[in-house]
């Protein structure tokens, strides 16, 4: 019943396969690959920047709607409504901002009847010598921001906020 | 040269009587040796099944930069050719060429909260870009998109309108301070639409 292939003895049920091609092949594969691989997964976020710069003049926004703003500082995150004028704060949880808080909010934003329909927000980072923001907080905050169904994440100059906490 | 008679060989002049009795020996055994390569196949084609899954086709677009940290984010749109601006903890680049460097343009105080060096490079690339759009010298696909983003159509990943379009490949430590600085010059140039470059989680 069994054959035996590449044997010399007839009796043999041993099939002997010639994986010498098999092996060339995964070789070349393993070399090429090896070569081409991409080590560091790198993605985007898409930002749009917004707001007026500080070399415009400060005229007042004709913009009907109501537009979420959100202010990054070192020690707290705000979150406001334009026209509106509500104001949210987050402050700093340890030492790190409230994370999780932010995006509870947002989502509670994206939910009211203003942005059930919309994707848009803009972010500000007011950071200074004494109190630094880094960059990598941006990110977080336009990556939490977009989890949280605000696709059109615009970054602005906080001078050009739409909504701007005044302390 | 003459040719000569051949010199001492191994067996014949030179007796190695212990080689001979030894070779005599194997020679009643079988002398072909079976490796075992089922290992060895085994992981080629772990190793091969690896990194197929880690092969990107679309190639790395991003130089890599020395001390350079991307910040992280679990946002997983792929990134597009387009023209990247480099800032690591000491220097700004535009396309590989030095154009400031971060203490000069922290210390800078003007009031129009641009890097006037970058805004040159950056305004001359603009104008090239929106020409060849205008020209129709893109890819068709990306044509399609510039026609899109007119009826604000979004454009899928990676097929983003390269009129107005550029990388930002930013150090996660770097000041916040200029990162606007830098959004507020591209804005300025008629870039737009930023691509921040972040490491996947």
């Amino acid at each position: 019943m069994a054959a035996s292939i590449g044997t010399d003895d007839k009796k043999s049920v041993n099939i002997e396969l010639n994986i010498v091609p098999f092996i060339d092949l995964m070789s070349c594969l393993t070399s090429f690959l090896l070569v081409t691989a991409v080590w560091v997964n790198i993605a985007q976020i898409n930002i749009q920047p917004k707001g007026k710069s500080r070399d415009q003049a400060q005229v007042q926004q004709d913009d009907e709607r109501v537009i979420l703003s959100v202010l990054l500082q070192s020690d707290r995150i705000w979150v406001g409504l334009s026209r509106v004028n509500e104001f949210q704060e987050i402050p700093k949880k340890g030492d790190q901002q409230d994370w999780e808080r932010f995006e509870t909010t947002l989502k509670e934003h994206k939910s009211s009847t203003f942005f059930n329909d919309r994707t848009d927000l803009e972010i500000a980072a007011e950071s200074t010598a004494a109190a630094p923001v880094k960059y990598q907080d941006i990110v977080h905050a336009m990556d939490i921001a977009v989890r949280a169904g605000f696709q059109d994440v615009g970054l602005s100059d906080p001078q050009g906020l739409a909504a701007r906490p005044t302390l | 040269m003459p040719i000569q008679s051949a010199g001492p060989r191994l067996y014949r002049s030179v007796k190695f009587k212990h080689l001979v009795r030894g070779a005599g020996s194997a020679a009643s055994r079988a002398s072909n040796i079976s490796l075992n390569l089922t290992p060895f196949v085994d992981m080629m084609t772990i190793l091969v099944t690896f990194l197929l899954m880690v092969f990107s086709a679309s190639g790395e677009l991003l130089q890599a930069v020395k001390g350079l940290e991307l910040p992280t984010a679990q946002a997983h749109d792929t990134l597009q050719q387009a023209p990247v601006i480099i800032v690591t903890k000491s220097e700004i680049t535009y396309q590989g060429q030095l154009v400031a460097t971060v203490d000069s343009v922290m210390r800078d105080d003007s009031p129009t909260y641009k890097i006037d060096a970058l805004f040159e490079r950056l305004d001359a690339a603009a104008k090239k870009i929106r020409e060849d759009v205008a020209y129709g010298r893109q890819a068709k696909d990306l044509l399609k998109s510039c026609e899109d983003a007119k009826q604000n159509i979004r454009p899928p990943a990676g097929k983003i309108c390269p009129d107005g379009l550029a990388i930002l490949q930013a150090d996660e430590s770097t000041d916040g301070q200029l990162i606007n600085k830098i959004v507020n010059t591209a804005k300025a140039a008629g870039f737009d639409n930023l691509l921040f470059a972040v490491k996947n989680k």
